[in-house]
């Protein structure tokens, strides 16, 4: 067919324009600065010739210095360790952790076995930044862990919330549910008969969990290992309220860069070393899963018989009960402390109130609204970005897009924020500090979950289906309005559903790029912890989690709640 | 309503060529079927017509108009997919006034543009007006589906889905009616039926249809002319009866009808027939006139005699040894084994006659009219 302008054309070019402005160009941006150690103007270059003039002379001036001087300065690579070696804890733990309970679900009786995994799900309603803060009001001096632990006989704090120990719990407590249920399908498509056919042989049970089921799912897990290392390493909202100052981590230490010094270069290097190594992590997790498909085992279902030895299933769900019952446990604590009167050195408050909730309605209720309204925004662009991403990537084939909308997914928030800042920062396209740009950002980080979802349906909906349409007189976009997007509204709900939430859930890039008038309620219970008033933080978080309870309920009821 | 005439169409995916030398000259009115086995283009030729490929080379006119350059949705060819492509979200009638509605948006008033956006969107929202509910109606009555008209396409049964997808692909008053496979997703019974709907139809409405399929019978008892297909090429047009009793190559001897393909060596020319011999010396007479000297025998399985008894006489027969017959009820088809070929014949079944046991030796008496030479 000869190239015409159409209208689907014209809108392909612009969802081109809006990924190479807001992702690709700050991303190149922030590569450059890293080396010109000073802002780089690439909008501007291009309306302008003096800029150009002036960036041509920068790049001149390019330095390796601070690639370097990450290796021979011990401030930035201490930093880069710290947060290396944090993640290999914790991605080491939560495979731990989850092996037993993964298996007790996937492959025995065990009691309680859907009380423990419904559980499970509440790590993922919390963000990180609020658990971290409960930790403070659990294990902190005057937490009620370290009030029960003193009762004891035990001497000063159980665990400082405030060190590289305290970060790694919460995040191996509420990563944890990311790993276990790959882990539980990974345990429910190895096949069974190899097992029985050791059992056979004669092996003992115990034996053939050693040397059959384990090695079997041991790719699974291994992958599984690798998404635990990104998503601890890309965490912001943990280290953020637990970093103590001598512990140098490369999520905080970039942000100190540049909202606290303005350093451009350094806060670029750091961003390029993050991206770097959530890039390598990302292309090791997809080697190590090509050609393989956990979740379309089809054909004929395998009939797996559960074991119910209780000398196994009782331990099994002891163990599993003790580590679900601690997010639990510090949910409640942030619930209890939101009504409490005062909370000191005791195992309960001295009294309840709802003056925490009665000042949030009356002060900060403007928090609430922001939040909503830029998680509205942002959903508002994600779906119809979205929306015709997945018909480009499905009908078109467009590849480039396809990678473009995997970005997001790879680039940690703090890393995407310090591009989005540095690139907006001056005219022509001065947009740092606004809520549109914040709009942007939150858009583009969570278009992935969108356009996973939309792309989805949009490959059951038939094309001969759109042919119809184009048969019966309609013009691709006629078509593609008329009856490609109502049939896709199911896949539009269950992803707008997530980017709302993830939204109002996100810490990064809230707290890095939210302007003061319109301070979403992350960034409200941010403050309140920094200042240490953590009644108000505690009645926010609990707000914050029941909007994002309310909607995962929607979402779940959506999708049919079959989903795991 | 108009013609449709294919030129030297050549379509070429990447390297490799799935069309060549399409010529097509369709007439207003007629029913003409493209017919042949999975993968040969025939599909492919009628996209081409419809504008969802373009082709390589080559001109298509529709009603005499040239329109390679014309987009899909302005070609007025109303189709009918294979899987009938119905709209899952819509109800009966909005499925069927889509074109319509896709008319209305083509008018300059915008707020009616506004309108029938909506409408094409949620039809409980704005109303449609008078002479597209009529024209819908009608169509609905003409297809026996009035009843129907407000129900989910999902709720229908095969092959009122199938008169859905009709009724909304000649409500727009198509040029010309392109069917891909309409009738592969019914069963038996159903196709019998259909066949007879929508020949009852295409001759009331006198409208040209293009007919895809791979199944011989479908398009032999349909269409007023058929076009053989075989890897991306035509192999022969003919009528129905054309195609039957003059096939120009084997494979559609054997791809129209049943045919006994037997290859022979031409020994000489007496009286007007030419002899042939095949097998173990068996010699027999056909009326076709060749120059060539190798050749391809084709004998129909009705135009072949049983003969049993030894005495009877025969003036152009060959011998062989039925392996087993199968009884089909008015007819009884025996398998013969003729050196190492294996032949089919089909013989009337009268109550009474007895079938030929397996093993008989047997001759098989064909007149010379009936014996092709290709």
């Amino acid at each position: 067919m000869k190239q015409r302008i159409s209208g689907l054309g014209v809108i392909k070019f612009l969802i081109y324009v809006f990924f190479i402005l807001f992702l690709i160009l700050p991303l190149l941006a922030v590569f450059l600065v890293s080396f010109t150690n000073e802002p780089v103007n690439l909008f501007g270059s291009l309306v302008n010739l003096e800029q150009l003039k002036l960036t041509i002379e920068q790049f001149k001036n390019a330095t390796l210095d601070n690639f370097k001087s990450i290796f021979s300065r011990g401030h930035y690579f201490q930093g880069l360790l710290n947060s290396l070696y944090l993640s290999f804890i914790v991605s080491i733990w939560v495979l731990i952790i989850c092996l037993p309970i993964a298996y007790g679900i996937a492959r025995t009786k065990m009691p309680f076995k859907r009380t423990i995994s419904a559980l499970s799900t509440i790590p993922l309603i919390m963000p990180t930044f609020i658990s971290a803060f409960a930790f403070i009001i659990m294990f902190g001096r005057a937490g009620w862990v370290t009030y029960i632990y003193n009762a004891l006989g035990g001497e000063g704090m159980l665990i400082d919330p405030y060190s590289m120990t305290g970060i790694a719990l919460v995040q191996i407590f509420f990563f944890f549910p990311y790993a276990l249920w790959p882990m539980v399908a990974a345990f429910r498509v190895t096949d069974v008969s190899l097992e029985e056919a050791s059992r056979n042989m004669g092996s003992k049970s115990w034996l053939t969990f050693v040397t059959v089921t384990f090695p079997l799912a041991l790719p699974g897990m291994l992958s599984t290992a690798l998404v635990i290392f990104a998503v601890s390493f890309s965490d912001f909202g943990t280290p953020i309220i637990l970093a103590p100052s001598d512990l140098n981590l490369i999520v905080v230490d970039a942000y100190r860069e540049i909202s606290g010094f303005f350093n451009w270069g350094g806060a670029a290097i750091l961003t390029v070393i993050m991206i770097a190594v959530a890039g390598f992590v990302y292309w090791l997790q997809n080697f190590l899963v090509k050609g393989r498909n956990y979740d379309t085992l089809s054909g004929k279902p395998k009939q797996v018989k559960l074991i119910d030895n209780k000398a196994l299933t009782i331990p099994l769900t002891v163990f599993s009960g003790f580590v679900v019952l601690i997010p639990l446990l510090t949910m409640g604590t942030v619930i209890l402390q939101s009504f409490a009167k005062t909370w000191g050195r005791d195992p309960l408050p001295s009294g309840y109130t709802l003056d925490h909730y009665k000042q949030i309605f009356t002060s900060s209720l403007g928090n609430i609204q922001n939040s909503l309204i830029l998680a509205g925004g942002a959903l508002i662009v994600s779906v119809i970005v979205a929306t015709f991403v997945s018909y480009f990537v499905v009908r078109h084939r467009s590849t480039t897009l396809d990678f473009m909308t995997t970005i997001p997914l790879i680039v940690p928030g703090i890393a995407f924020g310090i591009a989005l800042i540095q690139a907006f920062n001056t005219a022509p396209l001065q947009l740092t500090g606004t809520a549109i740009i914040l709009v942007i950002a939150y858009s583009i980080r969570r278009l992935p979950y969108m356009v996973r979802s939309t792309v989805g349906t949009m490959r059951a909906i038939k094309e001969d289906i759109e042919e119809a349409a184009v048969n019966l007189g309609a013009s691709r976009l006629t078509a593609a309005v008329t009856i490609v997007g109502p049939l896709l509204l199911p896949g539009i709900a269950a992803g707008s559903i997530l980017v709302f939430v993830t939204v109002i859930k996100e810490t990064s890039i809230s707290i890095l790029m939210a302007p003061a008038s319109w301070a979403p309620m992350s960034l409200a219970i941010f403050q309140n912890v920094l200042r240490a008033e953590y009644y108000s933080a505690a009645a926010m978080s609990v707000i914050l989690v029941a909007i994002v309870l309310i909607l995962q309920a929607i979402a779940n009821r959506l999708s049919g709640g079959d989903k795991t | 309503m108009g013609s449709v005439v294919v030129d030297n169409l050549r379509k070429d995916f990447d390297d490799v060529t799935v069309l060549r030398n399409i010529n097509l000259d369709i007439k207003e009115g007629e029913f003409f079927a493209l017919l042949g086995p999975s993968g040969c283009g025939k599909t492919t030729t009628m996209r081409c017509i419809a504008g969802f490929e373009s082709p390589t080379s080559g001109t298509i006119k529709i009603g005499g108009k040239d329109v390679v350059n014309t987009p899909p949705n302005r070609r007025n060819a109303g189709m009918v997919f294979q899987s009938y492509a119905l709209f899952p979200h819509m109800n009966v009638f909005d499925n069927v006034a889509y074109s319509l509605n896709i008319k209305e948006l083509r008018q300059r008033n915008v707020l009616k543009k506004i309108g029938t956006y909506t409408r094409m969107l949620n039809s409980k929202l704005v109303k449609y007006p008078k002479h597209i509910e009529e024209k819908v109606m009608n169509i609905l009555e003409y297809v026996e589906l009035t009843e129907h008209a407000k129900k989910l396409t999902s709720e229908l049964s095969g092959g009122q889905q199938q008169r859905v997808a009709l009724a909304r692909a000649l409500v727009m008053e198509p040029e010309v009616l392109l069917m891909d496979e309409p009738l592969s997703n019914l069963d038996l019974k159903l196709r019998h039926t259909m066949r007879n709907t929508i020949r009852r139809i295409q001759q009331e409405l006198k409208i040209t249809t293009i007919f895809v399929t791979h199944d011989q019978e479908e398009a032999m008892s349909m269409a007023d002319r058929i076009a053989v297909m075989k890897d991306g090429e035509i192999l022969q047009i003919g009528t129905p009866t054309d195609l039957y009793s003059n096939p120009e190559t084997p494979f559609i001897a054997d791809f129209v009808g049943t045919s006994n393909i037997i290859p022979a060596t031409v020994i000489g020319e007496e009286n007007g027939l030419t002899k042939v011999k095949f097998g173990d010396d068996q010699i027999l007479e056909s009326s076709t006139v060749t120059d060539k000297k190798e050749v391809q025998v084709i004998i129909r399985p009705e135009n072949l005699k049983v003969i049993t008894s030894d005495d009877a006489q025969t003036d152009n027969s060959f011998e062989g040894v039925v392996q087993f017959a199968t009884y089909l009820g008015s007819t009884v088809r025996y398998d013969i084994k003729m050196g190492d070929q294996l032949l089919v014949v089909d013989t009337m079944y009268e109550s009474g006659d007895s079938i030929i046991k397996d093993g008989s030796k047997i001759k098989l008496d064909v007149s010379p009219e009936r014996v092709l030479l290709i």
